[in-house]
């Protein structure tokens, strides 16, 4: 496996489009002055035998042409919910019951599952959380790309090969390989594939969970750069649904941070990440070990997030957070917005500065001395 | 691509969510389950009959204790009506029950008890003598079951000898049956509880049993039996339900006992008389019922079993 | 006592690659995957030492074959002064698993789900052939649950693993390991299949049981920033062979081996790119290759930026790069430094 590790640089001129609108028609109903999508309040519950669900609580945000948008949170927080919830693509057992999912300004929730097709993998799609696992086994990875474009843009077979061949080759697998099956091909040539499969009808948006989770660093690596790539060459907008915040950092415009089902924080990547408001936020970021910071630490956020079926009255973060006061049990915090940054936290109410309250971290975690040479590498 | 049928999302608390079938009250489980329950009801009201059927129907009725008219049908008095011999078919029928029922649960026994070793020593020790093992269990798969009881059966009871001694309340004709059932029907269960012993040795718990210093025995006692013990029972009653139709056989072909009759031997006197020539419909239908309703029971709930222990369920909860 | 806990010299694992009935019986094999192909590594008394590799690094066969789990092909591992190469049977083996041992990776697999929590921790004491009492053996268990952080011990002792949750079997499994006052511990990617919030909780139990029993610790892990955190000194692996080793602050902040630099480069980071002055990434082309076909020379020359015509024949030993480091790489020989890696993030 050598020579076919390489990845095929792209050689054909895929069109470039402009970073912005997009030139092929809008769907009909479009409003061409609307922001891309823009979800307002949405709230979708599970139907449990134990009881209902909210796993997505009144969330909003919005994302522009363009713009790679990140969702945070530890798992069981409702980012993947959201995903499936703006595909519509839910469990049996689970239904939105309010909010609205607006994509060009047309609201998708009251959309019969007919009418949603229009949409769906046509102007969202999503590669979903270990898809990489689920291709068919049996089946040739170009084969399975095509077959679905055939079925959704109702083209010839031999269009959809074509169609599939260029889109191999746009995620950077060389020809030879497409032809495989999906056991000979490592996990980044899998995701790589299942990357191919989103773009397949030419989405507006690519909805990616956990795209690179289970991958080798440097292939993830990879995967994000042809993310990238595939932002500027085709004016592809991004959700990236993931735990992982450095993913994040590294890809995303804007962060979405959610708690328990609810947006703890929200703004663009280097505002939250250098100045992180909410003390989830900053305990979240200070519990990943960064290779760049001088200090050898990693913190701890005791307990774990509460059961949604009964959640606690007020700020959901209140009974793990280290600066909760008496009215974060009994308020849940509206959200207020400084600087382009939004907030759900009672240290943030509206018309206060709106300037970061530290939250105590941790001790060093290890005995070892701080580098020596001093600097840190930023 | 579909999403999954329960986000990982949803289910925060881990501690709810088994990662794969545990066997966890299996009992429970089943009884919810109408088709094991119409199965298990049938079974019960078979062992009822096997356990005490000289309290429901008095003692085995012999060609001296019969009383009945011959080969008479259905009447009052003898609701199954009688066979050549006089004697009543109900008690014939009852009785033969404990004969069949015990016949296939010894032969079970010996069946799953053999089938079961081989299978988790063949499956974790590997080697040549998982070589070995298994060419002996294919040799047994591969020759004609029938052919190889009536052989072998003819041979043991030679050794054995057919006398009026009895085991566990089985003339010594019918332990050749027994034993002979078990020779030929070990070796499915061990390819199946060899395989599912081969990939428990795969387990990472397996790894840690060795890095503690256990050795194979050991793993294999506490590690790989509790593991399989719900897979042996759902075989066992496959096991149970093939042993009682094989011994049907054997018994219609005359290998039967006629002073200890099971269903299989019953009927084989039927034929002898030409009861279905003769339209002595009560002389073979109740013990072909029987055959038919404790067959089909045992399938029931083996079905059930096996749908409950199904790995694609694991990922349903 | 000597300072070195464990050595390993010139350690490799091969496994044949048999395929087909025929050369199942008779043996034979077509080709060979080198897992392991001539490591030499001590670990010392007291450290944590991080081995770091991709998939496919060879990382996790190194330890097993410490734990013996898996025999080695060649070369030598010696324990506290003596060859334990080929200790595999008697009470001197059982000596050895009793001062060194494992702790996996996946909580939800370590655990036999028919097992109580209190049977799982206190096998090592039963089989290990001690002569204990049931009460001392409930003893030792109750203790060693509660040093793992679970109390009260007696209620966890009588659970199943099904009613806990991951980072509590993950104690549990911390609790098992240690029932036997063990000297030195192989950490197989302990925290990798947890939550993130769980994680930190873990490894600091894991360094406060270093302080407070004086334990050494083979850290295994792909992550090179979880390695920057917990580790003393840090070796990086690739496909089968060490390419670097050094302390920590040296390996990540001045490494002298090209794949660790463009490993470094590319690990992620919560600094975001625009907030200024990130280091360039070096991503490299193509994937780890498998271990059936290690390439010749220096392994890593077909994807390496730096590489050149010795690199593609003759395969680099360990060269002193001063401070406790070494790497293998032609360009450090005498000690000299690497030039700058031309970035390919695109």
């Amino acid at each position: 496996m050598t020579d076919e590790t390489q990845l095929a640089p792209t050689t054909t001129p895929v069109t470039p489009r402009a970073l912005g609108r997009r030139q092929w028609p809008l769907p009909k109903l479009a409003d061409p002055a609307a922001p891309l999508l823009e979800v307002d309040n949405l709230t979708t519950q599970f139907a449990l035998p134990s009881g209902a669900v909210h796993a997505v609580d009144g969330v909003s945000f919005r994302l522009d042409y363009g713009e790679a948008l990140g969702i945070a949170g530890e798992s069981g927080c409702g980012k993947t919910t959201t995903a499936l919830s703006l595909v519509r693509l839910l469990p049996a057992n689970a239904r939105i019951t309010s909010g609205s999912v607006r994509l060009y300004g047309i609201d998708l929730v009251p959309k019969s599952e007919n009418a949603l097709r229009r949409y769906r993998w046509r102007e969202i799609s999503i590669v979903f959380q270990g898809a990489m696992n689920a291709l068919n086994p049996v089946q040739r990875v170009q084969d399975q790309i095509a077959e679905p474009i055939q079925e959704r843009l109702s083209v010839s077979p031999r269009a959809a090969r074509k169609r599939a061949a260029e889109l191999l080759e746009l995620v950077g697998i060389p020809k030879k390989r497409g032809s495989a099956y999906p056991h000979e091909l490592s996990g980044g040539m899998r995701q790589r594939a299942m990357i191919a499969m989103a773009l397949a009808c030419d989405p507006a948006i690519v909805i990616g969970d956990e795209p690179t989770t289970a991958l080798d660093v440097m292939v993830q690596a990879q995967i994000l750069a042809l993310l990238e790539r595939l932002r500027d060459q085709l004016g592809l907008s991004l959700i990236l649904i993931t735990h992982d915040l450095s993913v994040i950092a590294e890809t995303c415009d804007r962060v979405l941070v959610m708690y328990a089902g609810k947006v703890a924080e929200e703004g663009p990547v280097p505002d939250v990440f250098t100045r992180p408001r909410h003390p989830y936020t900053q305990k979240l970021l200070s519990a990943f070990p960064n290779i760049r910071a001088d200090r050898r630490t990693l913190d701890v956020i005791p307990g774990s997030p509460p059961d949604l079926r009964t959640p606690p009255p007020g700020c959901r973060f209140a009974p793990r957070c280290p600066l909760a006061m008496p009215v974060c049990s009994q308020v849940v915090p509206p959200e207020v917005t400084f600087d382009g940054v939004r907030v759900a936290c009672h240290l943030y109410p509206a018309g206060s500065s709106g300037q970061p309250v530290p939250v105590p971290l941790a001790p060093p975690i290890a005995a070892a001395a701080p580098d020596p040479a001093g600097e840190s590498v930023a | 691509m579909t999403a999954p049928t329960l986000p990982a999302d949803v289910l925060r608390d881990d501690a709810a969510r088994p990662r794969f079938d545990t066997g966890r009250n299996l009992p429970g489980r089943l009884v919810r389950r109408p088709d094991a329950l119409i199965g298990l009801a049938i079974l019960a009201a078979f062992a009822v009959l096997a356990i005490a059927p000289d309290l429901l129907v008095g003692p085995l009725q012999t060609a001296i204790t019969a009383e009945g008219p011959r080969l008479r049908g259905p009447m009052p008095g003898f609701p199954l009506g009688t066979d050549e011999l006089g004697r009543d078919m109900l008690n014939l029928t009852v009785h033969a029950s404990r004969i069949s029922m015990v016949i296939g649960l010894l032969a079970t026994i010996i069946t799953v008890v053999i089938g079961a070793l081989l299978g988790v020593v063949s499956g974790f020790v590997g080697g040549w003598l998982d070589g070995i093992l298994m060419r002996i269990a294919d040799f047994f798969l591969v020759i004609p079951t029938f052919v190889l009881a009536i052989i072998l059966t003819s041979i043991i009871r030679d050794v054995v000898g057919s006398g009026a001694r009895e085991v566990f309340g089985i003339r010594f004709g019918l332990i050749a049956i027994i034993i002979v059932i078990g020779i030929t029907s070990w070796s499915s269960t061990a390819r199946i509880i060899r395989s599912q012993t081969l990939s428990l040795r795969e387990r990472a718990f397996v790894d840690r049993a060795r890095v503690v210093g256990a050795g194979p025995g050991y793993i294999m006692r506490r590690h790989i039996l509790p593991n399989v013990i719900n897979l042996i029972v759902a075989n066992a009653v496959l096991v149970f339900a093939g042993a009682v139709l094989t011994e049907t056989t054997l018994s219609f072909v005359g290998l039967g006992d006629p002073f200890q009759p099971s269903w299989g031997q019953l009927l084989d006197a039927a034929r002898e008389v030409d009861a279905p020539g003769l339209g002595a419909w009560w002389y073979f239908a109740p013990p072909g019922i029987c055959i038919v309703l404790v067959v089909f029971a045992f399938t029931l709930v083996g079905g059930a079993l096996d749908d409950i222990l199904n790995p694609k369920r694991r990922q349903r909860r | 006592m000597t300072d070195e806990l464990l050595r390993l010299d010139g350690l490799k694992v091969h496994f044949p690659i048999r395929s087909g009935a025929f050369d199942t019986v008779l043996g034979r094999s077509t080709g060979v995957v080198r897992a392991v192909d001539g490591i030499d590594l001590a670990i010392r008394r007291g450290e944590v030492l991080a081995l770091v590799g991709e998939s496919g690094s060879g990382k996790t066969t190194t330890g097993r074959v410490v734990v013996k789990l898996t025999r080695q092909t060649a070369g030598r591992v010696t324990f506290d002064g003596r060859d334990v190469s080929h200790l595999w049977a008697g009470p001197s083996l059982r000596e050895y698993r009793r001062r060194v041992q494992i702790i996996f990776q996946d909580p939800y697999e370590t655990l036999n789900p028919k097992q109580t929590i209190g049977d799982f921790v206190a096998e090592p004491l039963v089989v290990g052939g001690g002569r204990l009492t049931v009460r001392d053996r409930a003893a030792k268990v109750a203790r060693a649950l509660e040093s793992a952080g679970l109390r009260p011990a007696d209620q966890f002792a009588t659970r199943y693993p099904h009613e806990l949750s991951g980072g509590q079997r993950q104690r549990v499994v911390i609790a098992g390991a240690l029932v036997m006052d063990p000297e030195l511990v192989v950490a197989d990617e302990p925290v990798s299949m947890l939550d993130v919030s769980i994680r930190t909780e873990l490894l600091r139990l894991m360094l406060e049981l270093r302080e407070a029993r004086g334990l050494t610790y083979l850290f295994i892990t792909h992550d090179l920033s979880l390695a920057w955190v917990l580790a003393d000194r840090i070796a990086v692996m690739y496909l089968g062979k060490v390419m670097e080793i050094g302390p920590a602050e040296r390996v990540i902040r001045d490494p002298h081996n090209p794949y660790t630099k463009a490993l470094v480069s590319v690990s992620p980071t919560t600094t975001p790119p625009s907030s200024g002055g990130r280091t360039r990434r070096t991503i490299l082309v193509g994937e780890t290759p498998d271990a059936a076909h290690v390439p010749t020379g220096c392994r890593f020359h077909p994807r390496c930026p730096l590489a050149f015509e010795r690199c593609r024949v003759e395969e680099p030993p360990l060269f002193d790069v001063g401070a406790g480091q070494a790497a293998a790489c032609w360009l450090v020989e005498g000690g000299r430094s690497l030039p700058v890696l031309p970035p390919t993030g695109q």
